[in-house]
């Protein structure tokens, strides 16, 4: 199926404006789309079959469609009545009071992934990782609600379901579960805190590998533990990494630790964690006990850094808003970017990599056979996006209008 | 009309308990009679014969307005084309340099953009404005006149103050004399930015404040940005002054970011001294990587009261704000871990010049007969849901009048 998008505004280079700071140049274009992917970019002056189905898009800065990669669709309140988190202790009580829940959220499981999902692409998220629950209280259940749940979106929105060992891996028969989960449908192991909730890093990393070579799927674990036992952590995993060929097919969601360390330190790790292609997700923290993973020193040194919004509205985080786009606001304001060149790149965290100029201005996205998968802005650049996150969107995924 | 019938408000009443944790808060439903700007009856089921003109809330949470508490309307790029700031090369330096061009080429947008912002900043549900104006020797007091006039043009919706700001140093520009003719042109409070990194005389820059506001009988609210023992210094200072001025409750700091940097003894004696003069405290809360958030609930629950603002929208000082207060109020739960129903109610004072529907107890306490009628209907359930959700606001009522309704889409209250 082949159709047009008229009158999409691309950004093409820099200028220098009139009060000499950089500006973004930019122009209209039309672009056809065949099967979900590009087939042509032209001028919006040339002249376009319009037999085929012409949509009008008035001038509307496009720019490539977002992916939230650390999320929890199985843990969100959203579709129930309004609920705030309930106070805890500690890590343990929590832990304590989300196993009490779980059971009785479960019953609603896919109705509740399914509100968020909605809520995530509205925003123009078009792929999302998401963790899962596998645990002794829940079994599967959670599983079996979130995949249903994205069943119903398998058109408009990629997935990776992570087999989540939220309450430890190394306790009961949760590796068995975790097994099944991957035989059921989970399509990546995840991991949490060896130290902090395990008690033991090497054997719970080992057996975390063990289970990823055993199905041939990627990892990615949550890592909270802070100051030199997650950084030791980090390192350790490296070595894992490095001893069974798994490089490219990890990632440390949070690594806070990475924040807590100096910056040699910072610098040291960065170019080992790149060495494995081993990718950072956050959630751009600002809690006031918090520091911030170094991203920026991460991406120099040539390590993937994502977003993700995380679980939100859940029992753990009252709140939050589904649009990972505001984590780039948010990053970007959290590391004072202030002109046109600093705040654009920010856009790459939440859009695997891509951003419409690279870092020395030029045009390199949108290109015939990239994926049509796009948000539309009323906007003149990614920084006036980042900057100013505004909320009217138009979503398209592999060539479909799905807001 | 002067009679306003609210039927179907959704009112805070309690908090409830589970295992003596509070887990929620109770609200009931109940009409709420306004006259003449004041609350006049709060009951179930009010009728009124004659001339009332009557608003159905259908169930949505009526809360407090907010009152903006540290903005710059008279600067900014809102309204106005995106345009990212230029990179910063000497510090707060930079930008008054590039003031010095910059403003005397945007006063022919300036009235537009100013209101512009008003008219958003009404529809995030404020009904008073505090808006810096800057005093400086390129733009004399032309803000002063510009923001007055557009203020004014709206004064029949929300109630404002302007404080003249002599943004380039009130002695490093040498503008006294103007903030002097600014204070007779309808300025309401003396400005000021830190007399040491600007002023480079912290001693004659706060005498000069303080004289001003006394000679206009007038408060101040001073910019200090300088961290730690550096603004601890000039706090103490300009408490002193206070003293000797009695100007008692009358003055603000804004920012006061060494509060952030202070070790707790120091800023043990510092909040009581500031607390003792009734000095308070407006904020943005900075979440930048190298400043800290000055701590709010400390400083409030010491007595030092603290407002939050939005400083800018976006303008050649910085591309992001939005003006929002309850998104405001979101990040601030975010950056303080509030996340219990408890604590993020508690968060609404700090947007609502300290007004909040229950008590630190649970106690209903607002609103009652007699208060002024200057509130929100927004649909959510609770303060802290809407602190949470970010629900969004469909009317605005100030002084007893609707002056603002917006489309909130099909109403979702607690399932929002």
């Amino acid at each position: 199926m082949k159709q047009w998008l008229t009158n999409v505004l691309l950004e093409t280079g820099e200028y220098i404006k009139e009060n000499e700071t950089v500006g973004t140049k930019v122009e209209l274009f039309n672009l056809e789309i065949t099967d979900g992917f590009i087939s042509q970019i032209i001028s919006a002056a040339q002249p376009i079959d319009s037999s085929q189905q012409v949509t009008d898009m008035k001038g509307k800065l496009l720019l490539p469609a977002f992916k939230e990669m650390h999320n929890h669709l199985d843990k969100t309140y959203l579709s129930l009545p309004w609920k705030a988190v309930v106070p805890a202790k500690n890590l343990k009580d929590r832990l304590e009071k989300e196993a009490r829940e779980l059971p009785i959220l479960a019953t609603t499981g896919k109705q509740r992934a399914l509100a968020m999902i909605e809520k995530i692409i509205s925003n123009g998220t078009n792929h999302i990782r998401t963790h899962v629950n596998i645990d002794p209280y829940i079994g599967l259940k959670n599983l079996e609600g979130v995949l249903a749940a994205l069943d119903d979106y398998k058109d408009i929105v990629t997935a990776e379901v992570i087999a989540f060992p939220q309450h430890g891996l190394l306790q009961d028969d949760v590796p068995k579960l975790l097994r099944e989960a991957l035989r059921n449908g989970a399509t990546m192991i995840g991991g949490l805190d060896p130290a902090g909730i395990d008690n033991t890093i090497e054997r719970s990393l080992y057996e975390t590998m063990d289970i990823a070579h055993e199905f041939n799927v990627d990892v990615d674990i949550h890592l909270h533990d802070g100051g030199h036992v997650g950084y030791y952590t980090i390192d350790k995993w490296i070595d894992i990494v490095e001893e069974a060929n798994y490089r490219g097919r990890t990632a440390i969601s949070h690594a806070f630790a990475l924040g807590d360390v100096s910056l040699m330190e910072q610098h040291t790790i960065a170019d080992r964690l790149a060495q494995q292609q081993i990718k950072i997700m956050s959630t751009v923290p600002f809690n006031i006990n918090r520091v911030m993973p170094p991203i920026d020193l991460l991406s120099a040194h040539g390590v993937d850094v994502h977003f993700g919004c995380d679980g939100f509205y859940d029992s753990w985080s009252p709140y939050g808003s589904g649009d990972v786009l505001e984590k780039t606001t948010t990053f970007a304001d959290i590391t004072r970017k202030l002109d046109e060149r600093s705040i654009r790149q920010v856009l790459k965290y939440i859009t695997n990599g891509i951003t419409p100029l690279n870092t020395d201005g030029q045009m390199v996205w949108p290109n015939v056979k990239d994926e049509a998968s796009f948000v539309f802005f009323d906007a003149v650049s990614s920084a006036e996006v980042i900057a100013r996150r505004p909320i009217d969107r138009i979503v398209m995924s592999k060539g479909k209008f799905i807001r | 009309m002067c009679k306003l019938l609210l039927k179907n408000v959704r009112l805070e009443e309690a908090y409830e308990y589970e295992n003596e944790h509070i887990v929620g808060t109770r609200t009931a439903i109940y009409d709420v009679l306004i006259e003449g700007g004041h609350v006049q009856q709060v009951d179930k089921n009010i009728v009124v014969d004659g001339d009332v003109e009557v608003l159905d809330a259908q169930k949505q949470l009526l809360v407090p307005s907010f009152r903006e508490m540290h903005i710059h309307i008279d600067k900014t790029y809102f309204g106005g084309e995106w345009q990212a700031p230029r990179p910063i090369t000497k510090g707060i330096l930079t930008r008054i340099e590039e003031e010095r061009t910059l403003l005397p080429k945007q006063l022919p947008t300036a009235a537009f953009r100013a209101e512009e912002m008003v008219k958003w900043l009404i529809a995030q549900g404020h009904t008073h404005i505090r808006s810096h104006c800057n005093v400086d020797p390129q733009i004399g007091t032309k803000h002063i006149e510009i923001t007055k006039q557009v203020l004014e043009k709206y004064q029949d919706q929300i109630t404002y103050d302007i404080v003249a700001f002599p943004q380039h140093g009130l002695l490093r520009s040498n503008v006294e004399g103007l903030i002097r003719e600014a204070m007779t042109m309808g300025a309401t409070l003396v400005g000021g930015v830190d007399p040491s990194i600007v002023d480079r005389d912290i001693e004659r820059s706060l005498q000069t404040t303080m004289q001003i506001a006394q000679d206009y009988n007038a408060g101040i609210d001073i910019h200090i940005h300088t961290p730690n023992t550096l603004g601890e210094f000039e706090f103490y200072k300009l408490i002193d002054l206070t003293k000797q001025a009695k100007k008692e409750g009358q003055v603000t700091i804004s920012h006061a970011m060494a509060l952030a940097d202070l070790p707790q003894p120091q800023l043990e004696s510092l909040v009581q001294a500031m607390a003792s003069i009734q000095m308070d405290v407006t904020t943005t809360v900075p979440v930048a990587i190298n400043r800290s958030t000055i701590p709010i609930p400390y400083l409030y629950d010491n007595g030092v009261n603290v407002s939050v603002g939005h400083d800018s929208l976006t303008d050649h000082w910085s591309p992001y704000g939005t003006g929002n207060t309850i998104t405001k109020l979101n990040i601030m739960a975010e950056r303080f871990r509030f996340m219990d129903e408890y604590s993020l109610s508690r968060a609404w004072k700090y947007a609502s010049g300290g007004i909040t529907p229950l008590n630190d107890k649970g106690e209903r306490v607002w609103p009652k007969v007699g208060d002024a009628a200057n509130m929100l209907l927004v649909d959510g359930v609770s303060s802290a849901h809407i602190v949470a959700r970010r629900c969004p606001i469909s009317t605005v009522i100030s002084q007893g009048k609707v002056i603002h309704q917006q489309e909130v889409g099909e109403l979702k209250g607690e399932f929002r």
